[in-house]
């Protein structure tokens, strides 16, 4: 069982497809995954990645920046190929005009028929699921939702970027491109595997109570009765004109059993707050502080490796957000170091799922 | 009929988990992703409509 990686900068798809599919096995690809900066075209890229490994199920997304083994990277491709002997089965669906609905429903009847058996049957510990989701769609909570309604197994991913243009991202699958899409990619995975959740937050106490919200538009207009962005302000003692500029130091979280599921203020307009991820009415979000990016990730990957007895490889998804704090606090260099001793690729994303949907989190799998 | 919200949460978790604690916890962590927090319900909680139905759409998976 062999999972390699590879990357490219080259300057042409052309350049960069051959350089990649140089470095793998390609006859004995199973699946391939990769995730590409949008400064290659991405109906091109996607069309050549496929071309390039015929038989194997190859499928990614655009990016805002690229993670390979000790690396972060920028305007580059990287990619993970896992051999057959890895992959004991594997079936790609691609979920069209979010926008207008979030159902999963066809995507699930394709999986039961594919794998024989129905979705709320699987069992989380032989298949996993992958989300590759459009980050600028807008819902990827409401498709996580659909997922979690439709079966056990866990699906974590990514939302696709678009190099902090933030205009158009891509999902790539089947050797297309789309946008307002998901890739879900369902795999029974022939070694352990792992999920890794990790974001760098406590809690500072305050809690905020969503008493008004409109969920569909990501905003808040009433924390525990008062305009949003007053009782934010008050709980972090501050004053409203000062809110934005603390608003990447001090996000807020859904916490469960401990575990903050974080949602990132975006923007005040009037005394709303919007969001990258929607909160509904009813849910307590607590105010949290950063804390050390590098100890808490390298913690988290020394856990998941104590468990699995070994990493074989990696694949993360890394908040667009904690690589701009990486980049502000110069620790690039050393976020890249901690993936260096086993097989890795990633992306700076525009949004983490795991169970559900989340901003300022790493996700990852973590394969043994 | 206060409790219905209860029964339908307690209903879910049981048919979902099997009795695997570790798919109950999941299972209880998208509930709370829906805003519907388990341990708020009692018996004699209302019949909230609205939660009532994301439950009955939870179930017909």
């Amino acid at each position: 069982m062999t999972i390699s990686i590879a990357s490219s900068g080259k300057a042409t798809v052309d350049q960069a497809v051959n350089e990649l599919a140089g470095a793998f096995d390609s006859v004995n690809v199973a699946m391939l995954v990769y995730f590409a900066s949008t400064r290659y075209d991405p109906e091109e890229i996607s069309a050549k990645m496929h071309a390039a490994f015929p038989g194997a199920t190859v499928f990614g997304c655009s990016t805002a920046g690229e993670i390979v083994s000790g690396r972060l990277l920028k305007g580059s491709v990287v990619a993970m190929s896992f051999d057959r002997e890895s992959i004991l089965d594997v079936k790609v669906e691609v979920v069209h005009s979010l926008r207008k609905k979030a159902n999963v429903s066809e995507a699930f009847r394709s999986f039961e028929r594919h794998f024989g058996e129905t979705a709320n049957e699987m069992k989380p510990s032989q298949y996993l699921g992958i989300i590759l989701i459009d980050g600028m769609c807008g819902v990827e909570e409401k498709v996580m939702d659909a997922i979690g309604d439709k079966t056990n197994v866990f699906f974590i991913g990514g939302s696709a970027a678009d190099d902090l243009r933030f205009k158009k991202s891509h999902v790539y699958a089947n050797g297309r491109s789309y946008s307002d899409a998901a890739v879900l990619t369902l795999l029974k995975p022939a070694m352990p595997f792992d999920l890794v959740k990790t974001q760098s937050v406590r809690e500072m106490g305050p809690e905020l109570v969503v008493t008004r919200a409109n969920e569909d538009k990501r905003e808040i207009i009433e924390f525990n009765n008062k305009p949003a962005s007053v009782a934010y302000a008050e709980a972090l003692g501050v004053s409203v004109h000062e809110l934005a500029a603390c608003f990447p130091s001090h996000p807020l979280g859904l916490v469960i059993d401990g575990e903050p599921y974080i949602r990132s203020p975006t923007q005040i307009t009037g005394d709303s707050v919007f969001f990258h991820c929607s909160s509904v009415e009813g849910m307590p979000l607590s105010l949290l502080e950063l804390t050390n990016l590098i100890d808490d990730t390298r913690d988290a990957l020394e856990r998941s490796k104590a468990k699995l007895g070994g990493i074989s490889g990696v694949i993360v998804f890394n908040c667009a957000h904690r690589a701009l704090e990486l980049e502000y606090k110069k620790l690039i260099r050393n976020y890249g170091e901690l993936f260096a001793d086993f097989p890795t690729i990633g992306f700076n994303s525009y949004g983490e799922q795991c169970i559900g949907h989340m901003n300022q989190t790493a996700t990852m799998i973590v394969f043994g | 009929m206060p409790g219905k919200i209860k029964r339908m949460i307690d209903e879910i978790l049981a048919e979902r988990s099997k009795g695997n604690e570790m798919v109950e916890k999941i299972v209880r962590t998208k509930l709370i992703l829906k805003g519907i927090d388990p341990a708020k319900f009692t018996e004699s909680s209302d019949d909230d409509p609205a939660i009532i139905e994301k439950l009955e759409k939870m179930m017909q998976n």
